[in-house]
């Protein structure tokens, strides 16, 4: 029964961290770079939440998605489409630049407390199913993601614009020679990854009650640990990466003795560095270093 | 059709082309040759778009290319065979097919230049569903080509289609070039194999160290000591 508790806990955990690798890897496999200002898109679906608490549901919902897909896009638009030419570790610093602006432009608004918002409040409460107590917020988390994963899926599978995204994530010249238009691919994965984003927000918030200018920092980072894992430029990678982490993550929490239980994510990036000796490349192989036109 | 005029393209500090001018009619089959880092992908990829060069200029139907993206050209009717081909390995026959018609919306006339395609090269239609990443180089390049088709190019641009290829996969890729040319497409191609290229071609340039160093009608320079010259290195003068 504990195992079982431990294991929905583990999908839950992992389906968020799958959410916010996808956003991440989107980013990587069709443009090289690792957006560490993800976790300000993150951040911004928070604020968005607490600046317009009060509002109906929908509208909050509605409201951070617009507010995040347009900040995706506008640091599309502004920092890294004049650096699409430009090496990996450059494109890698200006995500970093931008994440500091964006947390700090925040922290001039807001201040730097931490702030209470309510938000999918009654989803606090736990169902049960014969002495297993499940909070409602880890169902429909798991569901939402769920949905979301076939969703995206069908879109990469079936459409014709999720095709021109794989073709781009696995040679970005060529699928230009056949007539991909770079901006508009490149656009729709920054939109993608901020809705990501917002979603990974919404778990957040609902789940501590709270925002702050930080919050998105140490989600990036097991995010990227997720992405990694996977296989950087893999897009079903970082999902699985991301569920990966999460279970990793859970277990540890759960079966670590009880005063080593606060350094968890400590052992988790050791057993990342662990990983990457194993397997350098990640889960899943992919042709993210393979030659380009 | 395509006029290429004093073409100086430079990678840092590399010096890849050195004044290139080159002309191609419409309706007309060019070849141009030259041994290995004499430049001849580079005046591919800048006439596709993708390298832009330090000066010169290339012209498509009368119109400058230089503010043009590879994407927009591909819609005006260039399309380019890369060396290496280059086709999306991950990806199956039939979507590497479908994205050859990206800039396309006509879906009708899509599906009969996919059955046109499949009908040219029936070993593709035995691998439509299959990862294109399993095909055999040579049926790679007819992929690469057939893709290439989907966009109804006006100008079709390859680099080195026989690199690699057996023989007899080498032959039917140059009878797939020469029926795209009765169906009314223009042709440069791009080869270090030299024998290859002046066959199927009516013109060809020679290009040696970024410099063109012989041009003429294919059956006027084949053999001949200055097309030694030219290809090998030697300049024509200083040959005997
Ligand atoms: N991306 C690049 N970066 C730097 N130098 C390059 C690059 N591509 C080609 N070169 C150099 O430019 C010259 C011409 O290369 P290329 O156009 O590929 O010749 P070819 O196709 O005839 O073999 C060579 O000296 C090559 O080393
Ligand atoms: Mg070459």
């Amino acid at each position: 029964m504990e195992f079982l508790q431990n294991a929905i806990d583990a999908i839950s955990l992992g389906a968020v961290y799958a959410l916010a690798a996808l956003g991440i890897g989107l980013i990587f496999s069709i443009m090289r770079l690792i957006n560490f200002a993800h976790g300000e898109l993150i951040m911004a679906g928070g604020f968005t939440l607490y600046t317009l608490a009060g509002q109906p549901l929908l509208v909050l919902i509605l409201a951070a998605l617009i507010v995040t897909a347009i900040l995706a896009l506008g640091m599309e638009r502004i920092a890294f489409r004049p650096l699409r030419k430009a090496n990996p570790a450059t494109l890698l610093i200006a995500s970093f630049a931008v994440s500091y602006l964006v947390q700090h432009t925040v922290l001039l608004l807001y201040g730097s407390r931490a702030m209470g918002v309510p938000f999918l409040a009654d989803l606090s409460t736990s169902l049960e199913f014969g002495g297993l107590r499940v909070p409602r917020l880890q169902l429909v988390t798991i569901g939402v993601t769920l949905l979301l994963m076939g969703g995206l899926f069908a879109f990469f599978r079936y459409s014709r614009t999720g095709l021109q995204m794989r073709a781009a994530a696995e040679d970005f010249n060529m699928a230009r020679l056949v007539g991909v238009r770079a901006n508009r691919v490149i656009a729709f994965a920054f939109a993608i990854s901020g809705g990501l984003a917002c979603m990974v927000s919404f778990y957040l918030v609902a789940q501590t009650g709270s925002v702050s200018y930080k919050m998105g920092v140490s989600m990036v980072l097991i995010a990227f640990v997720s992405s990694v894992v996977g296989g950087m430029g893999s897009i079903v990678g970082a999902a699985l990466g991301g569920f990966l982490v999460g279970i990793i993550s859970v277990s540890l929490q759960a079966y670590l003795p009880v005063d080593l239980r606060p350094y968890r994510d400590a052992f988790v990036f050791l057993i990342f560095i662990l990983f990457l000796f194993w397997k350098p490349e990640g889960l899943m192989k992919t042709r993210a270093d393979r030659e380009r036109v | 059709m395509l006029t290429i005029d004093n073409l100086h393209v430079t990678y840092g500090n590399v010096v890849a082309l050195r004044g290139v001018s080159l002309e191609v009619g419409e309706g007309e089959i060019v070849a141009v040759i030259g041994p290995n880092g004499a430049g001849k992908s580079t005046l591919l990829l800048t006439a596709a778009g993708l390298v832009r060069p330090r000066t010169g200029s290339v012209a498509f139907d009368g119109r400058s290319v230089a503010s043009l993206q590879p994407e927009a050209l591909v819609a005006s009717g260039l399309s380019l065979v890369p060396e290496g081909r280059h086709i999306f390995g991950s990806l199956s026959v039939a979507e590497n097919l479908a994205l050859g018609a990206t800039v396309r919306h006509d879906r009708a006339e899509i599906a009969r230049d996919v059955e046109r395609v499949l009908t040219m090269f029936p070993v593709l239609r035995d691998r439509y569903r299959q990862r294109s990443g399993k095909l055999s180089g040579g049926e790679q390049q007819m992929l690469a080509i057939g893709r290439a088709m989907l966009a109804r190019p006006r100008l079709l641009l390859l680099d080195e289609p026989s690199l690699g290829l057996a023989p007899l996969v080498v032959e039917q890729v140059y009878a797939a070039i020469q029926e795209l040319r009765r169906s009314g497409v223009t042709v440069l191609v791009v080869e270090q194999n030299a024998s290859r290229a002046l066959a199927a071609a009516d013109r060809t340039y020679v290009l040696n160290t970024g410099v063109v160093r012989l041009t003429g009608r294919s059956d006027d320079i084949r053999g001949t000591p200055a097309f030694e010259a030219a290809y090998f290195g030697v300049q024509a003068g200083a040959a005997g």
